[in-house]
């Protein structure tokens, strides 16, 4: 059965009566959020030891560049997740909206309209999931295998396999614009994403749903939740959140190809793993996904820079995986 | 409080806050009710007895609204709109959310509008005020904690808070003590009490009189889905009138007696040794344990090689021995059967046949699923007179009280040593206990050592040879032999509530 695994900080018991000031809340409810960050920072000082290059002003903005399709992609499976759901099928989401992408640039559509077509394959392959999980009542791992293995197979089908070179003129300014000035767009939306998905998650009814299904999902029923609407919203969610990471990141690169996105549905997953997501649901943060996504990157950046075999990103990306949930598993009481 | 007079006639048909009539209900061809009745007033504490398949469960999902009714009417406080928050289900843990916090589990239910705020001080304030009508301290202490990190009777009290948030008129409540100690079951039950006089009913379903004697005011017997006493005041009948109504035998109340020398070729002695405490258990013997979990599961789990570091040190024939696994328990002849079935005990995807003999693979340390299982299991069931459509079928074909003695079934083969027992007979009819009585008397004959943790005092003292009674800290604090049981000695050995 589902273990509960209850926050150490949450035995920080509040004294009765008054509240404890804002920072002082902040600090206990984001004490993981905030351990992650520290975490990345060790780390990037640490890279800096084998190559100074890292802490560059240049570095940086390169591994926030690298992370930004990964962060929106694994918000969208952090929601997943926290219903105690799984979606395996963000990854070839990904690649399928870059083909489709590149296929409505070749009829040469202007890009505001393809993206809008693009973002409708997510929209749909999350509806597919959704319904197939809420409806047909199916467990979502099979549910997203399945879209998982139709979608990688549909993206090298619609194009016979070969990649697309990007030729529309504006396109870049999606990622590279600046639509507040002094602020790329890309940093834009990441921190808009996170920022409105953690209030949404936080101080919205409907947010307090999802925890809610992932903590106790027959619960939840009882309680008159609508447990198959809010399960359906969470999975067009993260397809969504998939082809608009997609755009973005063929906005930086001009070029789609069909394995664009192969690798980043286990990224997704560890990033929500890493910030402090529980596999049974119930748990973590809009904030942590974000900073799971973020050191997944600063991981990949730092192999590349140090210089070590790029075959070995994956073991050392397992190895922090390890790590974080051990120490998680170590500073959380069982109950 | 006062309790109600009953079965006056005439009564003022408004008075009723629940009011279920000629209630019918087929699930395929099993006509499960034929005919219920309930009638609960308002305030009143309401017991509602029946034995396994007597429709109980089922009437219950009816009013509280997740079954459909197939004829009948269920009228609430006169009128036949069912309101779907005025029954309220107070389930023991599984209607809360662990991960949210106390105030968001009272207040969640009232908010319908998705992408509303959830208003943190409305939330609080809601959650407060609804808490405080069970628990002043409760609601002063726990509103931000989250859920999981309550007691068990604390959390029955968050669902009771809940349920009177959402506008509740009655509490259905099932074996609501079965793990709560002495004062936690005077904390439920003053509450409980506290409510009636303030117009909230009761609904207790319960297998166990002395909770029922203790608080209830009126009940209603279901047998094969009638009501065959229909609001019957409980100062005017008598134990074994109402368990006759139930359609068991009287005597099913008394238990076979124990004793009798133990039939052992091969006596054995057990010493079980914590600090402190030192027990010699010999063949034949039913050794009870009492009192809140934390003692018994010290001396189980180290029998059933559960616990690490062992808890309990366990001395057989004078040699010292040390289960490092429940494998080498079973292979060394220890038996173990939960009184949680869902999650200790019934593989609920694989079929009957290898529920029974799954206990069996592990001793032999079988490698083929051979041919013979299905007749060692087919003379398990026979010998239990087990009633089951095929051991191919899933065992949630066969009703609970079944289940449990499938559970015990399992044990047959092995012919373990010692047999291990955790609540065996929780939420089990009185009949199919009468029947687990009288195995784990057999079993003791047969010069078996059983080790029998219950919660419920009136089966230790009918059935133990001896109990050790633990404290609530989970110290021991006595050993009782057969002269010296009795409810109020396991009671004040104890600390929980007989």
């Amino acid at each position: 059965m589902t273990e509960v695994v209850i926050d150490q900080r949450a035995a920080d018991r509040p004294q009765p009566g008054k509240r404890a000031s804002l920072v002082v809340r902040l600090t206990r409810i984001y004490r993981t959020e905030i351990a992650i960050a520290m975490a990345i920072v060790v780390l990037l000082v640490g890279i800096s030891f084998w190559s100074p290059y890292v802490l560059t002003w240049g570095n940086l903005a390169n591994i926030a560049q690298a992370a930004a399709p990964l962060i929106l992609m694994s918000l969208g499976v952090f929601l997943v997740i926290a219903t105690s759901g799984i979606d395996l099928s963000v990854g070839s989401t990904f690649s399928l909206t870059g083909m489709v992408a590149g296929l409505c640039f070749s009829a040469a559509l202007p890009w505001p309209v393809v993206c809008l077509i693009s973002l409708g394959v997510g929209l749909a392959v999350g509806a597919i999931n959704g319904g197939l999980v809420t409806v047909v009542g199916l467990a979502p791992f099979v549910v997203t295998l399945i879209t998982y293995a139709i979608g990688a197979s549909l993206s090298f089908v619609i194009t016979n396999g070969h990649s697309i070179a990007i030729a529309d003129p504006n396109f870049w300014t999606l990622n590279g614009g600046e639509m507040i000035p002094g602020i790329t767009n890309f940093v834009l939306f990441c921190a808009l994403a996170v920022i409105a998905l953690e209030c949404v998650l936080r101080k919205l009814v409907v947010g307090r749903w999802v925890f809610a299904i992932g903590s106790n999902d027959k619960a939840a029923r009882l309680l008159g939740i609508p447990v198959h609407g809010v399960r359906f919203g969470v999975y067009v969610a993260s397809g969504v959140a998939a082809s608009f990471a997609s755009l973005l990141s063929l906005s930086y690169i001009s070029n789609s190809e069909s394995t664009a996105g192969a690798n980043l549905m286990l990224q997704a997953i560890a990033a929500c793993v890493i910030g402090g997501a529980s596999l049974f649901g119930g748990t973590g943060s809009a904030i942590g996904a974000m900073l799971g996504a973020i050191m997944i990157t600063v991981i990949q950046n730092g192999v590349n820079l140090i210089g070590i075999n790029s075959f070995w990103q994956g073991t050392v990306t397992g190895a922090v995986i390890l790590v974080a949930v051990l120490i998680d598993r170590a500073t959380k009481v069982r109950s | 409080m006062s309790a109600p007079r009953e079965t006056q006639a005439g009564t003022n048909a408004t008075a009723f806050v629940l009011e279920a009539k000629q209630i019918e209900k087929s699930f395929g061809a099993t006509h499960v009710l034929r005919g219920a009745n309930l009638r609960i007033r308002r305030g009143e504490i309401h017991a509602l007895l029946g034995g396994n398949g007597a429709g109980k469960s089922t009437l219950i999902r009816i009013i509280s609204g997740s079954h459909r009714l197939d004829a009948g009417s269920i009228s609430i406080d006169g009128r036949l709109d069912p309101n779907p928050n005025a029954i309220a289900v107070v389930f023991q843990e599984l209607a809360l959310l662990p991960h949210l916090s106390v105030a968001e589990n009272i207040y969640l239910p009232h908010r319908k509008c998705a992408f509303a705020r959830l208003g943190e001080a409305a939330c609080y304030a809601e959650a407060r005020a609804a808490l405080a009508l069970v628990d002043e301290e409760l609601a002063e202490r726990t509103l931000d904690w989250p859920v999981a990190q309550l007691d068990l009777h604390e959390r029955q009290f968050v669902e009771i808070a809940r349920a009177l948030s959402s506008g509740a008129r009655v509490l259905l409540l099932d074996e609501p003590t079965a793990n709560l100690t002495f004062s936690e079951t005077e904390r439920l039950f003053g509450i409980l009490r506290r409510l009636a006089q303030q117009g909230i009913s009761t609904l207790l379903v319960s297998h166990r009189m002395g909770e029922i004697r203790a608080l209830a005011d009126v009940c209603t017997v279901l047998r094969d889905g009638r009501s065959v006493l229909d609001r019957v005041a409980l100062s005017d009948i008598s134990d074994e009138a109402i368990v006759e109504a139930m359609g068991q035998k009287s005597s099913a109340v008394s238990p076979p007696a124990p004793r009798g020398a133990p039939a052992a070729s091969a006596r054995m002695q057990i010493v079980l040794r914590s600090p402190g405490v030192s027990l010699s258990v010999a063949s034949g013997e039913v050794l009870g344990l009492a009192g809140a979990p934390a003692g018994p599961s010290g001396v189980i789990e180290t029998l059933i090689g559960a616990s690490r570091p062992a808890a309990w040190q366990i001395t057989i024939d004078g040699i010292d021995v040390r289960f490092p696994s429940p494998a080498e328990a079973i292979r060394a002849g220890v038996g173990y059967v939960s009184g949680d079935r869902a999650e200790k005990g019934i593989l609920a995807t694989l079929p009957i046949l290898d529920n029974i003999v799954a206990a069996a693979r592990v001793a032999d340390r079988r490698i083929l699923a051979s041919s013979r299982e299905a007749t060692a299991a087919q003379t398990a069931l026979d010998m239990l007179s087990i009633k089951a459509s095929s051991i191919d079928a899933l065992p949630q074909t066969v009703s609970g009280g079944t289940q449990q003695k499938l559970l015990l079934a399992r044990w047959l083969a092995p012919a373990p040593k010692i047999l291990v027992l955790e609540e065996p007979t929780r939420g089990v009819d009185i009949g199919t206990k009468r029947e687990i009585y009288a195995m784990i008397r057999d079993a003791a004959a047969a010069g078996c050592v059983v080790v029998w943790w219950s919660t419920e005092f009136t089966e230790l003292i009918a059935v133990c040879d001896r109990v050790v009674a633990f404290d609530l800290s989970g110290q021991a604090s006595g050993v009782l032999d057969r002269d010296e049981l009795d409810e109020v000695s396991l009671s004040r050995a104890t600390g929980m509530a007989a």
